[in-house]
């Protein structure tokens, strides 16, 4: 049975289409990966699913029944992407109301509050105003609220943009754990990393589109080809006009000290290798892998037909 | 249901914890205090007897009928009478009459503990007095409107006896014929006395109008800045996840009602205990009676259910509709705009009250007892002042009801819309397709 079933669902604001004929299967338990670039349409997807919005074409179940997710809210979790609490409540209270407006008992919402707050390493804060705490700390806080009332299903919307490593493993740590006692969780992310090493299932959305959907492993599949990371050590430039190619290289993500590459149809990466050698290149790093999700992403998102491509400055510049 | 009630509890403990709120409950009764004891303790320095120099040149023994008239005006209550005046007179003729005036004068005007044998006030009675009533006083109190007034009051009554001894009617029947009307007013209801003075009636049809019209100004409208709070703050996406619009919307407008309750209730119980220890207290002041009048009149139970029911209704209208306007805007300086609408219609209802304090049962009154956004102010007052017919109550409470949940429908629809848009407010005609959708 799916937790979330989007049928064919269009939403379109004053001048924009945000989602366009999108369908999306998210099957219970495990970690469902919605990526997409900025303004792909994941928050309002996210939106859509949690009944805050309403969709113009199409349908969306939740549990194989057809409530919104407001009448069902008692079964969900949602971190949404805009944080916000109220600043001027204290922690314990904040925590304790949330847990109430999702149908638990004041005493119980309580209770289990104090244990969030423990194991978030911030019990020392719940008399402490909203306000007074870190951005980072705040976002703990509300993630605690979203996750206080046990939902079987947990919506996060960017959870871990904005958190410091540790932080972000401490929360990490959380989702997979909801994951392994069998509940569902819906993640949206840009951080492919990320997606690549918590995700079960990933749906990659761009312009209001799905380009590829599936496990981890269809998705790349999918995507197919022979893919190469290279790491340089020396004579970057003279690696150039090998990787320019177009008989040796379909594509390449180019990092400068690091490269991953697609081969062209046909050609091995011993002719690369060889290639490489001879003009000279000093190879850190010579491996053929399988695509990551970054590639897939960006190769996914450029490749949309209809679309001007993306400014590939965001993994180049870096 | 018990959804709500959490968002009725946090709306309510969140402000009635804050500082402000705390500050605000003190001041007022302090002001309050202020109010009731500062007159009084101002009016103490105008209550004192007045040394005064009767000087009568009118050549028909004016003077004495002044002096005995003067003479018997006191001040204070029964247990401690004091004279108004402490009067000497001085008769002399028209040829002397500067001279003496003028020697009088020079003493007077002086502050009483540094002269004194100085006068306050010399009267001079001159040869027309009594025909033309016109006469002359030189004092240092003469810009006090209340204390001229007793005197010219005091002399007319002088002057009207003895042009009637002059004209040879019998004093003892003059005497009777001036004693002073005393009108004492009472309420009838359904012919049946109510006991309540007439006065007693407006003072409290005001009160309550004033209560309403406060507390709508003061804590509807925080309904308004609380929306828009938290719009910004950006807490309305976790809500409205979990919250239907109109639970967030009663939640709100209850809360908020509440803590202001507790706030008026806090200050009325203040003000009744005031009135009830007024003399006590004004004792413990030190500052004699004049405080003891801020009494609180009683209030029949069947006026307080009317109130009570008509605040309610009235509080959610307005509460509903300023939450609307917040839901619709993103800074309160946007939601003003819009905002003085709604407060446009609570002073025209506020203003009515007075024009009904007059005739509370004509055209008027009638007719805004039946606008639901009128009735909170009209009805009670009509209640208060008159007999209202029950068909006529019957018809304005149901008529508030529907006017009520119309109010809380469309602000239900603007909200579920509106709380989750940022960016530029909306023109009149997306308005109407929020209230479609």
């Amino acid at each position: 049975m799916s937790s979330i079933s989007v049928e064919s669902v269009t939403k379109r604001f004053a001048g924009h289409t945000a989602v366009s004929n999108l369908s999306l299967q998210v099957p219970s338990g495990g970690i469902y990966g919605l990526l997409g670039p900025n303004g792909a349409g994941k928050s309002t997807t996210i939106r859509l699913i949690m009944g805050i919005l309403q969709p113009d074409e199409g349908r969306i179940a939740l549990f194989g029944a057809s409530g919104s997710g407001r009448n069902l809210s008692s079964r969900i979790g949602y971190l949404p992407e805009e944080r916000g609490l109220y600043k001027k409540m204290k922690v314990l209270d904040h925590l304790v109301f949330l847990g109430e407006v999702k149908g638990i008992s004041r005493t119980e919402a309580r209770r289990r509050a104090l244990v969030w707050l423990e194991r978030l390493e911030i019990a020392n804060w719940a008399q402490k105003k909203v306000e007074d705490l870190s951005k980072g700390m705040q976002q703990k806080v509300q993630f605690a609220g979203a996750l206080l009332h046990e939902p079987e299903l947990v919506i996060l919307d960017e959870p871990f943009s904005g958190l410091d490593p540790i932080n972000a493993q401490v929360m990490k740590d959380i989702v997979v754990e909801i994951a392994a006692a069998g509940r569902t969780v819906l993640l949206s992310t840009h951080v492919m990393e990320q997606a690549e090493r918590m995700c079960d299932r990933v749906a990659i959305i761009a312009r209001g589109k799905l380009v590829a959907n599936g496990t981890v492993a269809q998705v790349k599949a999918d995507f197919g080809g022979r893919h190469v990371a290279l790491g340089f050590s020396g004579n970057r430039p003279l690696a150039d006009a090998v990787l320019a190619d177009p008989r040796l290289i379909a594509r390449m993500d180019d990092y400068g000290a690091s490269a991953e590459l697609k081969m062209a149809e046909g050609a091995q990466p011993e002719q690369l290798l060889a290639a490489l050698v001879n003009a000279g290149v000093g190879l850190r790093r010579f491996e053929v892998v399988e695509p990551s999700l970054h590639a897939i992403f960006v190769a996914k998102v450029n490749s949309d037909p209809d679309a001007a491509p993306l400014p590939v400055a965001t993994g180049a510049a870096a | 249901m018990n959804k709500t009630f959490a968002v009725i509890r946090r709306e309510y403990v969140e402000r009635v914890r804050t500082r402000a709120f705390l500050i605000s409950t003190l001041l007022l009764p302090v002001f309050m205090v202020a109010m009731a004891v500062l007159p009084a303790l101002l009016m103490r320095g105008g209550d004192h007897t007045s040394r005064v120099a009767v000087v009568d040149a009118s050549g028909a023994g004016l003077g004495q009928p002044v002096m005995t008239a003067l003479g018997t005006a006191t001040f204070g209550d029964s247990a401690q009478v004091r004279p108004r005046y402490e009067l000497t007179l001085f008769t002399t003729d028209t040829e002397h009459l500067d001279q003496v005036r003028s020697g009088l004068i020079a003493k007077a005007g002086f502050a009483r503990d540094t002269q004194p044998d100085g006068w306050n006030g010399v009267l001079v009675l001159d040869a027309d007095t009594l025909a033309s009533g016109k006469l002359h006083y030189y004092g240092d109190d003469v810009s006090s409107p209340n204390g001229m007034g007793r005197l010219q009051r005091e002399i007319s009554k002088a002057l009207a006896g003895v042009r009637l001894a002059h004209a040879g009617v019998d004093q003892a029947l003059v005497a009777k014929a001036m004693a002073p009307a005393d009108v004492d007013t009472a309420k009838v209801t359904d012919g049946k006395l109510t006991g309540q003075s007439g006065k007693a009636s407006f003072v409290l049809a005001y009160a309550m109008g004033f209560i309403l019209y406060i507390a709508i100004l003061s804590y509807g409208s925080r309904t308004l800045t609380s929306v828009i709070e938290e719009k910004n703050s950006r807490i309305m996406e976790v809500l409205t996840s979990s919250l239907t619009p109109f639970q967030m919307l009663m939640g709100k407008v209850l809360g908020v009602g509440l803590a202001g309750l507790t706030q008026m209730a806090i200050w009325v119980g203040t003000a009744l205990v005031l009135g009830s220890q007024g003399p006590h207290l004004a004792g413990a002041f030190g500052i004699g009676a004049a405080a003891g009048n801020f009494a609180i009149p009683s209030m029949p139970p069947s006026l307080l259910a009317v109130f009570l029911l008509y605040f309610t209704l009235g509080f959610l209208i307005y509460g509903s509709l300023y939450a609307a306007i917040g839901a619709m805007c993103n800074t309160i300086q946007e939601a003003q705009q819009y905002a003085v609408f709604v407060t446009m219609s609570i002073v025209v209802g506020f203003m009515s009250m007075f024009g009904l304090i007059n005739n509370p049962s004509g055209m008027l009154g009638t007719t805004m007892s039946f606008i639901p956004f009128f009735a909170p102010f009209t009805m009670p007052v009509r209640w208060s002042m008159t007999a209202v017919p029950p068909t006529q109550l019957a018809l304005s409470l149901g008529l508030m009801v529907l006017g009520l949940l119309a109010c809380v429908w469309l602000a239900g629809r603007i909200y579920r819309t509106g709380i989750l848009m940022y960016g530029k407010k909306p023109s009149w005609g997306e308005l109407w397709r929020w209230i479609r959708a």
